[in-house]
């Protein structure tokens, strides 16, 4: 079967479609988490992600929506938790991820779930894609290209250093806490689509490839945004070539841009 | 006329530890206050507590005539007030200088609104100001940790502020350019009307320029002269 013959399959119209959108939009909060040293608070989500997966097939329920809902509870949470607690973000992300990683463990012993089961939720298919989980990427997407186009300025001062943007007045937390929920929705989604071990096929590598060679905070965004497009499709198509898992190919072609952007920066 | 800063028995506890106990200020518009007082005295925390980002635990924080306690937002508050923090930024995001210096407007700009010409030549003039305009297309993280600084004087400048905070503003300066750059905050202050308050450790280099001078130690404040 051609690749094109493939493309008549409604499974890898919406993998295509979901690549794109997800491609173009998810690594811009790659940059954040970049930016911002956020990458403890997205491991505490995964594992609290875990936990909801856990709580799902402990009470016979699908582990997925509960899941996602976890997460989404955690990055409305972990901000004001960590503020009203007086400790920083790493911290309350490692409490937390500790903490309902062992709860997912009590669970899945007192429950005598399978393991593999359990961890289900962590692996994600692309091709399993509904027209609903569609419509949700899509619709992260261009929210997530909205808020930082309407935002720049504000997400800029953020990204250069939260302190300057409080002291010239600009609403610092609230900016923050919704940069932090983005996130979690983001993780939400990706983990629905490639799983929560794979999120950074679409977060995390493309920003790091376009952190390398970019000069100015628009430059990143636009390069991770394209080299998050580019590994996503050639990834999916190069999967479908030579029949390999289509995360993992995604990541195989985000690390290659990754290492030629390394080799251009020291040029 | 209010006094544009006072603080009165102002007492500021971080953690289990009594960093500012019973602090008595007032900076009366256009006066350039300086306090003085050993690494650690809270000279930072002092500042912090004056454009708000920092609240007492007990004692009153009059600034521009309002009472900071009876405020939960205070961000139309640190508009009028141009920061110059000692520590310089450790961000590595590609910031350009002009950027850097810009927004210092983006408070008074609103929200979602892109930065005009106005804004611009505002950066510009601060930018020359401070005597970097040559640097407007580096990199920020690119600059020494004194040009930095300057970047950082710059940006509050832009913010086209009543009162200005200076956090040890020569902290990463050579000895032999301290004197001018606190001759150029001198100027600065005059020609623009500031109410300006500067902390540093070193009392002979603020002693010629302030109206008067604090001394800070076991937190606690002293009138100096």
């Amino acid at each position: 079967m051609s690749w094109i013959q493939a493309l008549n399959y409604p499974f890898m119209q919406k993998a295509l479609v979901a690549i794109c959108f997800a491609g173009v939009a998810f690594p811009m909060i790659g940059v954040f988490i970049i930016s911002l040293n956020l990458i403890p608070l997205r491991f505490a989500m995964m594992h609290i992600a875990l936990l909801g997966g856990a709580i799902g097939l402990f009470l016979k329920i699908d582990p997925m929506p509960l899941g996602l809902l976890f997460c989404i509870m955690a990055s409305i949470a972990l901000g004001p938790v960590s503020e009203k607690m007086k400790l920083g973000l790493g911290t309350i992300s490692g409490y937390f991820m500790t903490l309902t990683l062992a709860f997912a463990f009590i669970l899945i012993y007192k429950a005598d779930i399978h393991v593999l089961q359990a961890f289900s939720i962590l692996w994600g298919n692309i091709l399993s894609l509904t027209s609903l989980d569609l419509m949700v990427v899509g619709t992260l997407s261009l929210t997530i290209l909205i808020v930082i186009f309407l935002f720049f300025k504000e997400i800029q001062a953020i990204l250069y250093d939260r302190e300057i943007a409080l002291a010239v007045g600009l609403p610092e937390k609230a900016f923050f806490y919704l940069i932090i929920f983005m996130l979690g929705l983001t993780i939400a989604v990706s983990m629905r689509m490639i799983g929560a071990l794979l999120i950074d096929a679409f977060v995390l590598l493309p920003a790091m490839a376009a952190v390398l060679i970019g000069r100015s905070l628009r430059q990143i965004f636009l390069f991770s945004s394209v080299f998050g497009l580019l590994s996503g499709v050639i990834g999916l198509y190069l999967s479908f070539l030579f029949d390999i898992p289509t995360s993992s190919m995604i990541i195989l072609v985000a690390s290659l841009i990754i290492a030629v952007c390394m080799i251009l920066r020291r040029r | 006329m209010h006094h544009s800063i006072e603080l009165a028995e102002v007492y500021v506890r971080l953690g289990n530890v009594s960093v500012l106990q019973g602090v008595n200020i007032e900076a009366k518009p256009y006066e350039f206050i300086s306090i003085v007082g050993a690494n650690g005295a809270g000279k930072t925390t002092l500042l912090k507590v004056v454009n708000g980002t920092l609240r007492p635990h007990q004692g009153k924080v009059l600034v521009l005539g309002r009472d900071l306690s009876q405020f939960r937002d205070l961000n139309f508050l640190r508009r009028d007030i141009g920061v110059v923090p000692q520590t310089s930024s450790s961000s590595r995001v590609p910031i350009r200088v002009e950027e850097a210096v810009l927004m210092g407007r983006y408070g008074k700009i609103g929200l979602m609104k892109k930065p005009k010409k106005p804004d611009w030549d505002k950066a510009y003039q601060s930018m020359e100001a401070v005597g970097i305009d040559r640097f407007a297309k580096k990199l920020v993280y690119e600059l020494s940790g004194g040009e930095q600084q300057k970047v950082a004087l710059a940006r509050a400048l832009a913010q086209e502020p009543s009162i200005l905070l200076l956090d040890e503003p020569t902290t990463h300066l050579d000895s032999s350019s301290h004197s001018e750059i606190m001759e150029t905050i001198h100027a600065i202050h005059h020609q623009r009307g500031l109410t300006t308050l500067l902390v540093s450790h070193d009392s002979q280099l603020v002693e010629h320029l302030s109206d008067r001078i604090y001394s800070l130690k076991n937190g606690k404040s002293h009138l100096m002269r």
